[in-house]
């Protein structure tokens, strides 16, 4: 197997579901002659043409709607979002029609937009947001994270197939630095089912996107403990079934994510394991998260504020020793 | 309270409550022979003739020796108990207080001496009651002593966690967000063709009322002498039209709708007119208030409804709210046919071709005449065979003594 960016990675999932689909066609900023802010899709506009890889005005509500309309007649759109801060623009299309269209008409809309998120680079408030939880409160609309070069192309796979509207969040601090081996030739991931990325009986850390690594390095070698990471891969649905036999074995559980703290990914995570697994916990359920905070623009603050390997030891250790 | 330190015991002796106060008693001890109890902390529940108060430990240590039992009622100054000031705290029961130490915890931890334990978990407590263990044998390793379930485990001698090993586990809860359940519609097959939006309106409302009436259909035969020889170049349409409104009044409960169990008979005519689009389809426009027009004024309003439906002009409302139909399919030559009732009404009249035949007339002669069948199918549910025969006659009587 090709060893593959999750960048690359992804631009290959692409490519091959353009390739064998061409119901396919992708649409955002700059994305087809300056092949997108980060590159994902160069070189696509010289493969498919500039019919299926547009260039669209700076107007995400636009971009989406559009979208919207070209799923309901049975293409499937990829909207690339520059940043995923700016899906704020887009907010309406996607949450008000695209996910209730099925709802109320019956209607498919099988669209994924694309939010390049998160921080770690001094991109400031505007530039390093991790907004999934936005679309957990809107029913209707599927949200994965990708952790790994594989699932990065697995996933966006599964996205563009499924016959809903799907986000897909790509953190660009994994762009280039996770890399992996990808199967060759189209494959998907299956929404809604978590990956046991290391196995472990003492501890369970749950996280997806680019926290994952985070936590294998925070847990590699923690005091002789043997900690369980969880990579969630999907948002929505979550892998509830998954989430449960982990909390069953290891009874404690850290819940960990780069996005802001209250009503996030991990409160619904928590919520869900202090409902279903009650009687199997040996710990409070913790989370590691940043504050409820802008992303800062200065290196030290933005370190301050997003969670650090250190971070998630200090946890860890003060679960083991409850 | 007085307390006199020896070596390594501190004395718990009853207090001194008041000038007038000589003795008291033991209402309650708040610990146990081996309990952990911190400086300050209650150790025992007294009263007295005027108070019942709680009496402070004078040092930090573990209980070591309790001489009064609870009940009892002893001088001022008699010894109570005794406490070892050099013990070190530890587990000696599993609803122990706290060790003297604040944990650097960001966990809550109970303030130290409210004289209750660490707390048990939800999975030790489970486990616990499911294997019989009595918690108070266990070594706890957590914190402050807390029984984890590790600790648990390694008492049990590693036996497992009983209730995830059986296959019954319960299942999962459905995810929150349900799949679509749309999927692409399968590719038309390669012969044949999708009919159009018109020809699936006109079969779903067909098939919807030959599931809704119970449908009858009732004949009569007509001569068209005195129409053939007043109609000049209108067609046989109108004047029937005319005959049947005319019949329509003398049976008012033929000019009815039926919904449900509701059953309404109108007082106006809105007589519906099928009208061919050729291969297209069919459609019903209505003539409204048609009671108040001569036959004339019906061919000039039916001749306006059957222009403007071929050409797609017609509103709304020119299709729908009416009372009675005809259908007229007899310029092709059929001779009689079964139509369905166009719901909710309860009746639809079909005049089919009128054609020559040698009829027996004025007693016992033969004649050749004009002659058409007039077909009625009727809802049994509104009406019965009787008042449709008797409507279809006074149809063809006025068709038959026509007068203009």
């Amino acid at each position: 197997m090709p060893e593959m960016t999750y960048l690359s990675a992804i631009s290959d999932g692409l490519r091959e579901e353009m390739r064998h689909d061409e119901s396919v066609f992708c649409m955002g900023e700059d994305i087809g002659a300056f092949g997108g802010a980060f590159k994902v899709t160069d070189g696509f506009i010289e493969e498919f043409g500039a019919d299926r890889v547009w260039d669209t005005p700076l107007a995400e509500n636009a971009i989406i709607g559009t979208a919207v309309g070209a799923a309901v007649e049975g293409l499937r759109p990829v909207c690339e979002m520059q940043f995923a801060d700016f899906i704020a623009c887009g907010f309406d299309q996607l949450v008000n029609v695209a996910a209730k269209m099925h709802y109320r008409q019956g209607l498919a809309v099988p669209m994924v937009v694309r939010l390049p998120s998160g921080g770690g680079f001094s991109g400031g408030p505007y530039h390093s947001q991790n907004p999934e939880a936005w679309f957990l409160q809107s029913p209707g609309l599927k949200v994965v994270a990708p952790s790994t070069a594989e699932d990065a192309k697995g996933l966006i796979a599964s996205a563009i197939r499924d016959p809903n509207p799907v986000v897909y969040l790509e953190h660009k601090h994994l762009y280039r630095r996770v890399k992996g081996e990808v199967p060759e030739g189209r494959y998907e991931v299956p929404l809604g089912k978590v990956r046991v990325a290391r196995e472990g009986t003492d501890l369970t850390v749950i996280s997806y996107g680019a926290m994952v690594g985070i936590a294998l390095e925070a847990t590699d070698d923690l005091d002789g403990a043997s900690v369980e990471v969880i990579d969630l891969r999907s948002l929505v649905p979550l892998d509830i079934e998954g989430i449960l036999a982990s909390v069953r074995k290891t009874s404690k559980v850290v819940v960990l994510h780069e996005a802001t703290r209250s009503c996030g990914v991990g409160a619904e995570v928590c919520a869900l394991i202090a409902q279903e697994a009650f009687e199997d916990l040996d710990g409070p359920v913790m989370r590691v998260t940043a504050p409820d905070v802008p992303i800062p623009f200065s290196p030290p603050l933005e370190r301050a504020v997003l969670p650090q390997v250190d971070d998630v030891k200090e946890a860890c250790r003060e679960l083991l020793a409850y | 309270m007085s307390s006199s330190p020896t070596s390594q015991a501190v004395e718990v002796t009853m207090p001194q409550m008041g000038v007038s106060v000589a003795e008291g008693t033991i209402v309650e001890w708040r610990k146990r022979v081996g309990d952990w109890v911190e400086a300050d902390e209650p150790i025992v529940e007294i009263s007295t003739d005027k108070v019942e108060t709680e009496v402070p430990s004078p040092a930090s240590g573990r209980v070591s020796e309790i001489l009064v039992e609870a009940g009892s009622t002893v001088d001022v100054g008699t010894l109570l108990a005794r406490i070892d000031a050099e013990a070190r705290p530890g587990v000696a029961h599993a609803d122990e207080g706290s060790e003297p130490e604040v944990p650097s915890s960001q966990f809550p931890v109970p303030s130290p001496g409210n004289g209750h334990g660490p707390p048990i978990s939800p999975v030790v407590r489970r486990m616990a009651d499911e294997h019989g263990v009595d918690l108070e044998q266990v070594e706890g390793s957590g914190r402050r002593g807390r029984v984890t379930k590790k600790d648990l485990l390694a008492f049990l001698g590693d036996k497992p966690d009983t209730r995830h090993q059986t296959p019954d586990t319960p299942a999962a809860e459905p995810a929150l967000h349900s799949e679509s359940p749309y999927r692409e519609e399968e590719p038309a097959p390669a012969a044949g063709h999708q009919l159009s939006v018109m020809r699936r309106q006109i079969g779903e409302h067909m098939v919807r009322s030959i599931q809704t009436a119970a449908h009858c259909t009732t004949v009569v035969e007509a001569d068209m002498s005195a129409i053939e020889a007043a109609r000049g170049r209108l067609s046989y349409l109108p004047f029937v039209a005319r005959a049947t409104i005319a019949a329509l009044r003398e049976f008012p409960m033929l000019n009815a709708t039926l919904e449900g169990d509701r059953l309404t008979v109108h007082d106006e005519v809105n007589l519906g007119i099928a009208v061919s689009l050729g291969d297209e389809g069919l459609i019903v426009p209505v003539v409204r208030n048609a009671h108040e027009l001569s036959h004339e004024g019906l061919a000039a309003r039916i001749k306006d409804l059957a222009e403007r439906a071929r050409s797609k002009k017609l509103t709304p409302d020119e299709v729908s709210g009416g009372t009675f139909t005809i259908t007229n399919p007899g310029a092709f030559g059929a001779l009689l046919a079964t139509p369905i009732i166009n719901q909710p009404q309860v009746a639809i009249l079909d005049l089919e071709a009128v054609t020559k035949r040698p009829v027996v007339v004025g007693g016992d002669s033969i004649a050749i005449r004009p002659m058409t069948y007039l077909c009625m199918s009727w809802d049994h549910r509104a009406l019965d065979g009787a008042l449709a025969a008797q409507f279809l006659s006074a149809v063809r009587r006025h068709i038959e003594g026509w007068d203009g």
